[in-house]
């Protein structure tokens, strides 16, 4: 069995770079600066989440992408996100906006912790690690009722920002948005560099990559420092869209939908984050209320793409859509 | 002249095994010095002490008057030196442009924060970084391979992109190991001029090999290992009708 | 009490134990950690129910026949899910052992929804008591269950032609391939007995606990704490680490807290991982960069 797997195939990548034609970036922005007045609540609400899954694939792809590690943390990630935010607003009074920094930054924290265990074990000790961490965490929001509400969670008060309530979908959806965007310009920008460059160093050639001055554990450590940060925040938004966070939506079944969402949209690849979210966003929507069917149509999906399509849908679509490939080098001189 | 390069009697065992016996040598500035021997020889583990893969049961290193015995790979490769590896350390699945990228930084300042804006110092950086990595493929003649991804391509080529990648930092020591398996005669040519090139800026090379002609056209000093031992040390003139290196090559008459 | 808590924790134990066998067969013969491996001792017990409830048979036959379906059911995934991938990485591996579980978990929810399916008590002897502690019958067929199973499983393994090649296998499997084993074929039969022990331990839990869809996720962690405890891969340590987690976590659960009994298992790991990562017997866990 190989050790790696192949992200996303690449084929020759023509150096000519096209800027896209300025009228299509003008009228993708407006469709989605507009999109709230086309849709009712119920889609503004799944587009929401859409936007949030994204990221929290965006986020564990790092680390399980380009990375390459099984650490199955981004659960623990996700809930300190979301129970930080709403605790800061519900017993702190901190507003919403505030807060999503600072969360942002304790799921870095989170993420500089589980880089610890990542240093020294590997792959399955790893993931089984990762995974008992985020249940003890969840055990912890479970019985320290006082605080977190326990097992029937705490209800998330409107978010504020810059002094205005947020109570519709619509409003949600442009915080959700702004976040999104920036969180995927910014993590492009650290793709397209020298840290890019040293995350896939060290997934596929750790002693190369030392012989080169370049230190893996610095690497790591990075790297899971941002995947907390990101899916911290994506947490945060998470309760916000939601309304109610409750340990449950924290557990290993969550984990494991994070994972799909990566393995089915492409593993180490930005639209594949983007991919694997909008085709599995209904499933935790669904599956949360209980339904066999779900679970099962949602079992059928992953075993079909894991079987037929290896590299994932961005894999399938990178062949025809040259432009979604992931490049780890910036402008040229 | 002060030695770049310092070896001072090291010793290897693995599990009961000698695999490297009192071996000492020096490598001058701006020198290419050739290491060869049989298979088994103790090659490959000799560079492994020299950069940091393998800790020595005795003996020192020291480069540029440091003693680095024991360091990590990390630290050795900072202070000045560049590998390439004998089973091909590319990564296979960048391109050849990135892989050569990836050598160019000696330290590693990641400037998290700019980076994620993409502040114009970090933008010039990049730029200068893809010129000059531009420059070294073209140096080795690969330019045009740069855009493929590194895992597609055959053999040869893959190595010249290791070559190159180890040679973009211009660092002071450069350790070869293998270089020239599967080059084309033409791409042989290449990268002799292109190393003769290097020394005459005073980097230090040293080099295993097995293709003799290249070892014997281009090394000024040539060690010979053999069951972990140096056996003779000379020109090539002298190693080509040494004694005991021809025994170790040919066996006893 | 204390006898009490371990004679417990020896029963539950030996659960964990015989899951945590079920999955270091899989490990050792295939390299392939199996994150479904709770709801294959969920479908022994549904299975259990279903011969015992809608097909009428006795406790034993039932038994023997749901055995024999899951048998089934490990050849099965191997052939149909698992060869098809060919050399996939670990990540894919586990992903689509995770992709069968959620199927058994949904066709089981669907078949049965949010009902919690009780089987009918087995034998109705009274419990024993000894020396102040109160050992139930169950508790009794449990443990003689697997200390038999676990005796007959080693011997086999070290002294069977079956158990050699199966050795062999795992090794050096192209080498197996070369003296020519059946290496798929092999691999189908290590699914197939990791599928039937799995099975056997849902099936000596089914009397005594609740039957619902969920109930694999707990046994999962728990195996995984005991392996690591014994150290991934081996058998006895598999089996020892199983009846340690059983009997700590009812004496944890006694003596400190009762919430503590869920999470106990997680500590293990997480201790055991950290401190010394190789468990009581395994090798070694760790990398040095």
């Amino acid at each position: 069995m190989s050790d790696l797997e192949p992200i996303a195939p690449r084929y020759v990548v023509r150096p000519r770079r096209r800027a896209s034609p300025i009228w299509l970036v003008v009228a993708a922005l407006a469709a989605l600066l507009m999109l709230p007045i086309f849709v009712n609540s119920y889609t503004q609400y799944i587009v929401n989440t859409i936007l949030l899954y994204s990221l929290v694939g965006l986020g564990f792809n790092i680390v399980l992408g380009y990375l390459g590690q099984l650490a199955f943390a981004n659960a623990a990630f996700f809930g300190v996100g979301a129970y930080v935010s709403t605790l800061a607003a519900a017993r702190l009074g901190i507003p919403f906006w505030i807060s999503l920094l600072p969360c942002g930054v304790f799921g870095g924290m989170v993420g500089l912790l589980v880089a610890l265990p990542a240093l020294r074990l590997e792959r399955y000790y790893l993931a089984i690690v990762t995974l008992t961490m985020g249940e003890l965490l969840r055990w912890a929001y479970i019985h320290t009722d006082a605080i977190t509400g326990g097992s029937s969670g705490v209800a998330v008060p409107d978010p504020i920002v810059f002094g205005h309530a947020l109570t519709t979908d619509a409003q949600k959806y442009y915080v959700c948005l702004a976040v999104t965007v920036s969180l995927y310009w910014i993590t492009r920008n650290l793709l397209r560099s020298r840290l890019g460059r040293a995350l896939n160093a060290v997934r596929q050639n750790e002693l190369a990559a030392a012989s080169l001055g370049l230190s893996p554990v610095r690497v790591k450590m990075i790297a899971f420092a941002w995947s907390g940060f990101i899916v911290a925040i994506a947490g945060a938004l998470f309760s916000i869209v939601l309304g109610r966070i409750t340990p449950d939506s924290f557990d290993l079944t969550q984990l494991l939908l994070h994972f799909a969402i990566v393995m089915i949209g492409g593993l180490g690849s930005l639209a594949g984050s983007l991919i694997g979210a909008v085709l599995l966003t209904a499933a935790p929507e669904l599956l949360r209320n209980v339904a066999g069917v779900q679970e099962i149509a949602f079992a059928m999906l992953l075993i079909l793409v894991l079987l037929l399509m290896p590299q994932g849908l961005s894999g399938l679509l990178t062949r025809y859509v040259p432009a979604l490939r992931d490049r780890f080098f910036g402008e040229e001189p | 002249m002060n030695p770049v390069l310092q070896v001072d009697g090291v010793t290897v065992r693995f599990a009961g095994l000698l695999a490297l016996s009192d071996v000492s040598f020096s490598l001058a500035p701006g020198f290419i010095q050739a290491v060869i021997g049989p298979n088994g020889a103790g090659k490959s583990t000799l560079f492994g002490v020299i950069s940091g893969y393998v800790k020595p049961e005795s003996g020192r290193v020291t480069f540029a008057n440091q003693d680095l015995t024991g360091w990590p790979p990390t630290a050795i490769a900072r202070a000045g030196m560049r590998r390439t590896f004998q089973n091909g350390g590319i990564f296979r699945e960048l391109t050849v442009l990135e892989n050569v990228l990836t050598g160019i930084p000696q330290a590693w300042d990641f400037r998290i924060a700019a980076t994620a804006l993409r502040l114009p110092g970090i933008r010039r950086r990049e730029a200068a970084a893809i010129g000059h990595a531009r420059e070294t493929l073209d140096r080795l003649g690969i330019a045009d391979i740069a855009d493929r991804v590194a895992g597609e391509l055959p053999a040869g080529q893959q190595r010249l992109v290791e070559i190159a990648r180890t040679i973009a930092a211009r660092t002071q020591i450069l350790l070869l190991d293998e270089p020239a398996v599967g080059l084309t005669l033409g791409e042989l040519d290449r990268l002799g001029a292109v190393l003769r090139q290097l020394a005459a800026e005073g980097v230090s090379v040293l080099l295993v090999e097995h293709v003799i002609d290249f070892v014997m056209a281009l090394g000024e000093r040539i060690l010979v290992l053999n069951h972990g031992e140096i056996i003779a040390s000379g020109t090539p003139d002298e190693i080509r009708s040494h004694d005991a290196v021809l025994e170790a090559y040919l066996g006893r008459k | 009490m204390f006898l009490q808590l371990v004679t417990s924790g020896i029963s539950q134990g030996s659960i964990y134990a015989l899951v945590a066998l079920g999955m270091t067969v899989l490990f050792r013969a295939t390299a392939i950690v199996n994150f479904g491996h709770g709801e294959l001792f969920m479908l022994g017990a549904l299975f259990a129910y279903i011969f015992v409830q809608v097909v009428g048979l006795g406790f034993v036959p039932a038994a023997v026949a749901s055995i024999c379906v899951m048998f089934l059911v490990g050849l099965a995934i191997e052939r149909l899910l698992i060869r098809p991938m060919g050399d996939a990485s670990h990540m894919s591996t586990a992903m689509m052992t995770v992709a069968f579980s959620f199927l058994f978990k949904g066709l089981a929810r669907y078949r049965y929804g949010g009902d919690v399916l009780s089987m009918p008590p087995v034998f109705s002897y009274p419990p024993i008591e000894v020396g102040g502690v109160v050992v139930t019958v169950q508790d009794v067929i449990i443990a003689g269950v697997t200390l038999g199973l676990v005796a007959v499983f080693l011997t086999t393994f070290r002294f069977s032609r079956f158990g050699r090649i199966a050795q062999a296998a795992s090794q050096a499997p192209r080498g197996a391939v070369l003296v020519g084993i059946n290496l798929p074929a092999l691999h189908g039969a290590m699914w197939g007995i990791s599928a039937a022990l799995g099975a056997v331990a849902g099936i000596l839990t089914a009397p005594i606990s609740l039957i619902y869809p969920d109930m694999g996720g707990g046994v999962l962690m728990r195996a995984f704490a005991a392996m690591t405890l014994g150290g991934f891969g081996n058998f006895g340590g598999a089996v020892l680490g199983g009846l340690l987690v059983g009997i700590m976590e009812q004496l944890a659960g006694g003596y400190i807290s009762s919430s503590l009994i869920d999470i106990f298992a997680y500590i293990v790991i997480v201790v055991v991982l950290l401190v010394f990562p190789s468990g009581l017997f395994g090798s070694k866990a760790t990398v040095r960069v």
